[in-house]
């Protein structure tokens, strides 16, 4: 790969060979100030993705010394045939669903709040930005502890309002955790969404408000008809985070089901672990990680035509 | 003109319940996890929604000598701001060349610094794990912060770049002039303006590094060298039921960010707002 790139850089070099020497000064100069950047990046960020491509195509249980014995396509077809797979997959989809049911009205919602001309609102936007400043792990536990049947708040709750015989073990059973973990999700991140849609809420020019206000468009014909409509780019960048973050959630499952029982709440960056690290199927772990590569990148072009559509 | 008053009134009451129902579910569970870590074991098996009779502090020496909080806490403040600063001092002049000079090799490069954020961070555990072996890095620090570096540069690259395309460029100019070499620029005149984006920056890479899981799971086994979330997952792992210091540590783990949360977050307003209002 790098003999290829050799007559280029020879081409460079001969180029700025020929130029004035305050240019190669300048030059390199340029070049010192972006080469530890791309060395890093390179070295810790580009190689391990090909290697873990190559390791996909091979069988490895991940101890220095073993073997790694060449499979070919296996792994994926493995994977793409396991329903361990295709259930974290959907997990995944929930926690779409869950991004744009749940948090993103509730984040356009608190932007509208918080840009508005009430009273408060530094306070309010410090409270709900909160959460993301706790970290994954601690949010994951906390909400743990809160949904515990023994002595949770949600199961006390139950009990008081004479409601006790609908405690289960939350974050015990299949799908009900995977959707617990999900709304827990939507809490920690609705802060965070928000001040998203409040630069785009923030940047509408004042004329537009006085126009809509003219019209006599004000309240919730004004919301729908003009804030929203105006906030598109917001609306996009808040898909493409919401899209490429489900399929990365790892650290809020983790906390609060281990994505058990038996990998049924697991994420696929969950299963992606437990895979390499617990069953020691580096070789299908590779895979699932270049899957997941592919397929973020996929729906990331996806997302960014759609926006060039729309410029258009 | 009496309707349309009380329909204003209604409206901003109905606004002022909604945002304060939604701070009360902001705030509601961190409330209870404190008073939770304030209380023995007994009494929060007794229910966790109550305030606690007997105010025992005890739960949170506990804490600190079961999974040595403070050596935690401190092992993630030390990598979260190592990070930071390795992050600053590598991504600024890469976003300031970037941004400013016209050498064809920098579209490259600035193509491949995209490249970095779209790759997700799982993608490259496996390899990240056969490298720490190879080099014989496991439990070290230094690499770690390396590979956090790393995966944030990207971001930070992306952001200060588009930051410092919107600064006027005759602030550069003016200091040529004056005499002023590339690195004098940056560090003098664009570093102190660039402020409200470095907090920004500063608060992402912080909460990064210092909750960090998923490298520091595979890459750190020695346990002195537990990083926060690593640690509080011991408590978990237990058969113990040592709740009240769990929730002490929960919280203790919480205190150092709400303090750089506070210190920087006006900052970090103006950088998100400025780069939207640009962008």
């Amino acid at each position: 790969m790098g003999c290829s790139a050799c007559p280029l850089f020879l081409l460079g070099g001969i180029f700025v060979f020929f130029k004035s020497a305050k240019y190669r000064k300048s030059f390199l100069k340029s070049l010192l100030f972006v080469l530890p950047g791309v060395l890093i990046t390179l070295i810790f960020v580009i190689y391990p993705v090909l290697n873990t491509a190559w390791l996909s195509l091979n069988s490895w249980n991940g101890i220095g010394g073993a073997p790694v014995t060449w499979v070919g396509l296996q792994n994926y077809v493995k994977t793409l045939t396991s329903a361990k797979f295709w259930n974290s997959m959907l997990n995944a989809f929930y926690f779409m669903i869950g991004g744009f049911v749940v948090l993103m009205p509730i984040a356009f919602g608190m932007a509208l709040l918080v840009t508005s001309k009430m009273k408060g609102t530094k306070f309010f936007k410090a409270a709900y930005l909160m959460p993301v400043m706790l970290g994954t792990t601690a949010v994951g536990l906390m909400w743990t502890f809160l949904l515990n049947s023994n002595f949770g708040v949600l199961a006390q709750f139950l009990k008081a309002i004479g409601h006790g015989e609908w405690i289960i073990n939350w974050l015990a059973t299949p799908t009900v955790n995977i959707w617990c973990v999900v709304l827990v999700n939507e809490w920690m991140y609705a802060g965070y969404n928000m001040l998203i849609f409040a630069a785009g809420i923030v940047a509408i020019p004042d004329d537009v408000h006085d126009a809509a206000l003219l019209d006599g468009c004000t309240g919730i014909k004004k919301i729908i008809y003009i804030t929203v409509p105006l906030c598109k780019n917001m609306f996009m960048v808040f898909s493409t985070l919401c899209i490429t973050g489900c399929l990365k959630a790892f650290d809020i499952v983790w906390a609060m089901t281990n994505g058990g029982p038996m990998d049924s709440s697991a994420t696929p960056a969950v299963l992606l672990y437990t895979q390499g690290f617990q069953y020691k199927l580096m070789g299908r772990s590779g895979s699932i990680s270049i899957i997941l590569l592919v397929l973020g990148l996929v729906l990331s072009i996806l997302l960014n035509q759609i926006i060039f559509k729309e410029k258009d | 003109m009496k309707k349309s008053k009380t329909m204003k009134g209604l409206k901003s009451g109905a606004m002022y319940f909604i945002a304060i129902f939604m701070a009360v579910v902001t705030f509601f569970p961190l409330v209870v996890t404190l008073l939770s870590s304030f209380k023995t074991n007994e009494e929060i098996l007794l229910g966790m929604f109550s305030w606690p009779k007997v105010w025992n502090f005890s739960n949170y020496p506990e804490a600190i000598r079961i999974a040595s909080a403070f050596r935690a806490i401190g092992n993630s403040l030390l990598v979260a701001i190592a990070t930071l600063i390795v992050t600053v001092i590598i991504a600024m002049p890469a976003a300031y060349v970037i941004a400013r000079k016209s050498y064809k090799y920098l579209k490259g490069c600035y193509f491949l610094f995209m490249a970095g954020v779209m790759v997700p961070v799982h993608c490259t555990l496996v390899s990240v794990t056969k490298i720490s072996s190879a080099l014989g890095t496991k439990n070290s620090y230094v690499f770690m912060i390396l590979i956090y570096t790393a995966f944030n540069l990207s971001q930070a690259i992306f952001l200060f770049t588009g930051y410092i395309q919107g600064l006027d460029k005759g602030l550069d100019e003016a200091a040529k002039i004056d005499g002023c070499g590339d690195l004098r620029i940056l560090v003098q005149i664009l570093m102190p303006i660039c402020k409200p984006i470095l907090a920004t920056e500063a608060i992402l890479v912080f909460i990064y590094g210092y909750s960090e899981l998923i490298f520091s799971l595979i890459l750190i086994t020695d346990n002195a060298k537990y990083t926060i979330s690593r640690a509080m997952l011991n408590f978990t792992s237990n058969f113990t039921t040592d709740y009240g210091p769990q929730f002490a540590f929960v919280i203790m783990s919480m205190i150092p960010m709400m303090i750089i949360y506070l210190l920087l977050h006006e900052k970090v307003e103006a950088g998100m707002l400025a780069g939207a209002v640009k962008g």
